[in-house]
């Protein structure tokens, strides 16, 4: 029996569906192959539901709105046009073939357009034979295949870290003496040796506040938490000590209403990089040229000039597999996932209440360790995180089985850039692909 | 897994030996090993094909071996649902299985389950059944990591009690001695040679004071605990990685039209939503009540509801030390404990 694929198209109620509908009508021929769901807008496809089409074994997944200037609730395909291509490129790094996925535009009254596209797609789907997205265990192994081993072996600049521990400290101490703040997050060198989070509620407190190569963790995470209002009092105000990167990540909560601007004293201290466990320049570090904070109150050290090293691109080698080795080679690192949501509970920007896949209803994703599940949440955290995503790769170094989850996250950030020119936390305005309703964030 | 000194044998065997007992055991068509292998440059206990998957490095498994007994996923049973008539189908765990290198605390993690899931009732027949068809074979440490403090908790890196068989390495060879039928059961017969070198169990004292089980309760309402907790950032590493965390979630997934599963996961204390009730109540809200949980449940809760006496349920492995992402450190609460007096 030949090969018939399974299209799931998503059509917008006021042009599409009604678009095959005319067709219809005309009697001109499309395939059978396409399983209509009617949609309000095609602003209303969220990447999820694709995501989800192609778990759940789609072949093929099509999404047609209204032609760009017809939207009937004026921008909804606007949403659309940013979001889809974005989850493409998603998609294709993920290693589903990009001809798998399509976004356009079609009238109501383009019967003959719709068959034509419909037509053209399935064909296409069906040239490329069945999809290889979802895995199971009876039909295939996963094929060992790891990253390539880059040397990238910077050794750490020599810093003075002792001027920026004392300048950190003598802020913490003003700030906390003088009331301003109620607390300070910084780091301390634990009993281990090991430098941490740490806060510091009183001046005498402060004294255990360090500066170090070893300052890693982002204390932005923190934030959201200490200045949730939990009494009647409003939360007092928190001081928190940044690195270049983690500035950023206040920038991003700031464009999206997570606080405000008042309720912060940011501690900013130029960087020269951190180190990883074994002792040499963290490689989020070796690409970054920023040393200055892009937001503070109060700025600890020197900027120093930035030195670039001229590191391999680990996504490259990636780029270039063919689709089903892509596939592969990400199944083979999501299959020794935990789901112990380390990723998730030490990135800054994954604050929602609770999260999409970890909801009790299994909606979007079972809870189960099965490789399919875990990729859906990889990938899906990796979406939510596009635009918003500073890069301080703190997700990969927490997770306890080395995933190279950041890879996700450059390759999404590169495409936003591309795209909309866009880099998150630069300054304080929201991604462009989230959507910010104006006027529903009340202060205090 | 009761230990008899009738099955108390010692033989001394070459690397070559070894592996060549490995790579039997791996090819064997009746049982899977599992040994510990190195995956992205991650080694964890996994199935092995032969014996050259076995890691060369004997460094600690990131997760325990836990997984082998009480795996993250368990589907115990599937409803099938054709009209008006419901069927429940459940299917057991029957192959026979082999793991090597386990160290002395991941064996005393999985004898300290045992506590819940056998010695209590209701017995829990997933487990039994991966229990009674799993023979564990150990590997005496050379030495305590940087994290590692069995030594405290009652442990040694050498301890043999709750192993099938136990390697120690000694001068470029390996004393293999048989502690239960089990064990002996895998010993291929006349090719090796009988010894009577008896392997040195040289107990070091530990390096922690783990506060005794009567100080606990003194302790429940400090207000140290939200203090302690504060840098936690309420991921489940910990719980994944421990040999003793067992808590679990239930829910019924769809497989197809019809056809559904009832499966259970690894559930952690540590995580925002833990014992969540109907209606949403939290007994545990806040992030510090859930790290104290953590830390009363090894040393308090399950030690007096499961009977160890005065072991506790900590095993002394530091995987929690080692993976935690914000710097908690278990065994700095015994300091601060015994310091608080």
């Amino acid at each position: 029996m030949s090969f018939e694929p399974k299209i799931i198209a998503f059509l917008c109620s006021w042009c599409s569906y009604t678009g095959a509908d005319t067709a219809g009508i005309a009697r001109i021929k499309s395939p059978a192959n396409i399983r209509d769901i009617r949609v309000p807008c095609s602003g209303r496809v969220s990447p999820e539901l694709i995501m989800r089409a192609f778990d759940q074994g789609a072949d093929g997944v099509l999404v047609l709105g209204c032609h760009i200037g017809e939207c009937h609730y004026d921008t909804g395909n606007h949403r659309a046009a940013k979001r889809i291509p974005v989850l493409h490129s998603l998609m294709q790094f993920s290693g589903l073939e990009p001809e798998r996925m399509r976004l356009d535009w079609v009238s109501a009254s383009e019967g003959e357009r719709f068959a034509r596209i419909a037509t053209e797609f399935t064909e296409t789907v069906r040239g490329l034979g069945p999809v290889a997205w979802r895995f199971s265990p009876e039909d295939r192994q996963i094929k060992a295949q790891s990253l390539q081993p880059i040397d990238n072996d910077f050794s750490m600049p020599v810093v003075d870290c002792a001027g920026k521990t004392d300048g950190i400290r003598a802020k913490a101490k003003e700030l906390l003496a003088s009331r301003e703040v109620g607390c300070v997050i910084g780091y301390e060198v634990g009993p281990r040796g090991r430098t941490r989070p740490s806060f510091a509620y009183s001046p005498d407190e402060a004294d255990k506040l360090v500066w170090n190569p070893d300052v890693s963790n982002n204390l932005v995470s923190y934030l959201p938490v200490k200045l949730k209002r939990t009494g009647k009092e409003p939360p007092k105000k928190v001081a928190v000590v940044v690195k270049p990167c983690d500035s950023k990540a206040v920038n991003v909560l700031l464009a999206e209403n997570q606080f405000a601007r008042d309720q912060v004293h940011v501690i900013g201290v130029t960087c020269d990089g951190v180190r990883d466990e074994k002792g040499s320049l963290q490689s989020r570090c070796q690409a970054c040229t920023e040393r200055t904070p892009f937001v503070y109150d109060s700025l600890i050290g020197e900027p120093v000039p930035a030195v670039t090293h001229g590191t391999q691109d680990k996504a490259a080698w990636l780029e270039n597999l063919p689709p089903l080795e892509k596939i592969e080679f990400w199944l083979y690192q999501y299959d020794r996932c935990i789901r112990c949501y380390a990723c998730r509970q030490a990135c800054p920007m994954c604050n929602c209440p609770t999260c999409l896949y970890e909801r009790d209803d299994s909606i979007w994703v079972g809870m189960g360790i099965g490789v399919n599940e875990k990729r859906t949440f990889h990938l899906g955290r990796a979406y939510h995180l596009s635009g918003r995503c500073i890069g301080c790769n703190e997700c990969e170094r927490a997770c306890p089985m080395d995933i190279p989850i950041s890879l996700l996250n450059q390759k999404l950030a590169s495409e936003i850039h591309k795209s909309f020119n866009y880099r998150a936390g630069l300054t304080v305005v929201p991604s462009p692909i989230v959507t910010v309703l104006s006027g529903e964030y009340k202060e205090g | 897994m009761s230990k008899s000194n009738s099955e108390t044998k010692y033989w001394l065997i070459s690397q070559d030996e070894l592996d060549t007992w490995l790579d039997g055991l791996a090819h064997a068509q009746a049982l899977t090993l599992v040994a510990p292998r190195e995956i992205s440059g991650v080694v964890v206990y996994s199935p092995v094909e032969n014996g050259g998957h076995i890691s060369k490095v004997f460094t600690r498994p990131v997760l325990s071996v836990k997984g082998v007994f009480f795996p993250p996923t368990e589907r115990l049973f599937t409803i099938h649902k054709t009209g008006q008539e419901i069927r429940l189908d459940e299917s057991f765990p029957e192959r026979e299985t082999v793991v090597f290198g386990v160290r002395p605390c991941d064996a005393r993690g999985v004898k300290l389950l045992d506590s819940l899931f056998l010695d209590t009732n209701p017995v829990d027949s997933f487990y039994l059944r991966r229990r009674e068809n799993t023979t564990l074979i150990g590997m005496a440490c050379d030495e305590l990591g940087p994290t590692c403090f069995c030594t405290s908790v009652g442990g040694a890196p050498d301890n043999p009690q709750d192993m099938d068989i136990m390697l120690y390495k000694v001068k470029g060879k390996y004393l293999v001695e048989t502690l239960t039928e089990k064990g002996r059961f895998l010993i291929p017969g006349g090719e090796w040679i009988e010894t009577n070198i008896n392997p040195k169990t040289a107990l070091s004292a530990g390096q922690f004071q783990v506060p005794k089980k009567g100080k606990w309760p003194e302790h429940f309402n400090d207000t140290y605990w939200m203090k302690f907790s504060e840098r936690c950032l309420s991921c489940r590493a910990c719980a994944y990685v421990c040999p003793t965390c067992r808590c679990f979630a239930i829910r019924d997934e769809r497989l197809s039209r019809g056809e559904f599963e009832r499966i259970r996961c690894w559930d952690a204390c540590a995580g925002e939503n833990y014992r969540r009730v109907a209606g949403g109540h939290k007994p545990r809200a806040e992030k510090g009540d859930r790290l104290r949980n953590r830390f009363y449940c090894k040393f308090y809760y399950y030690p007096m509801e499961y009977g160890l006496g005065a072991s506790s349920a900590c095993t002394g492995c530091g995987r929690c030390i080692d993976v935690c992402p914000a710097g908690v450190d278990i065994t700095e609460v015994f300091s601060d404990m015994e310091g608080s007096v």
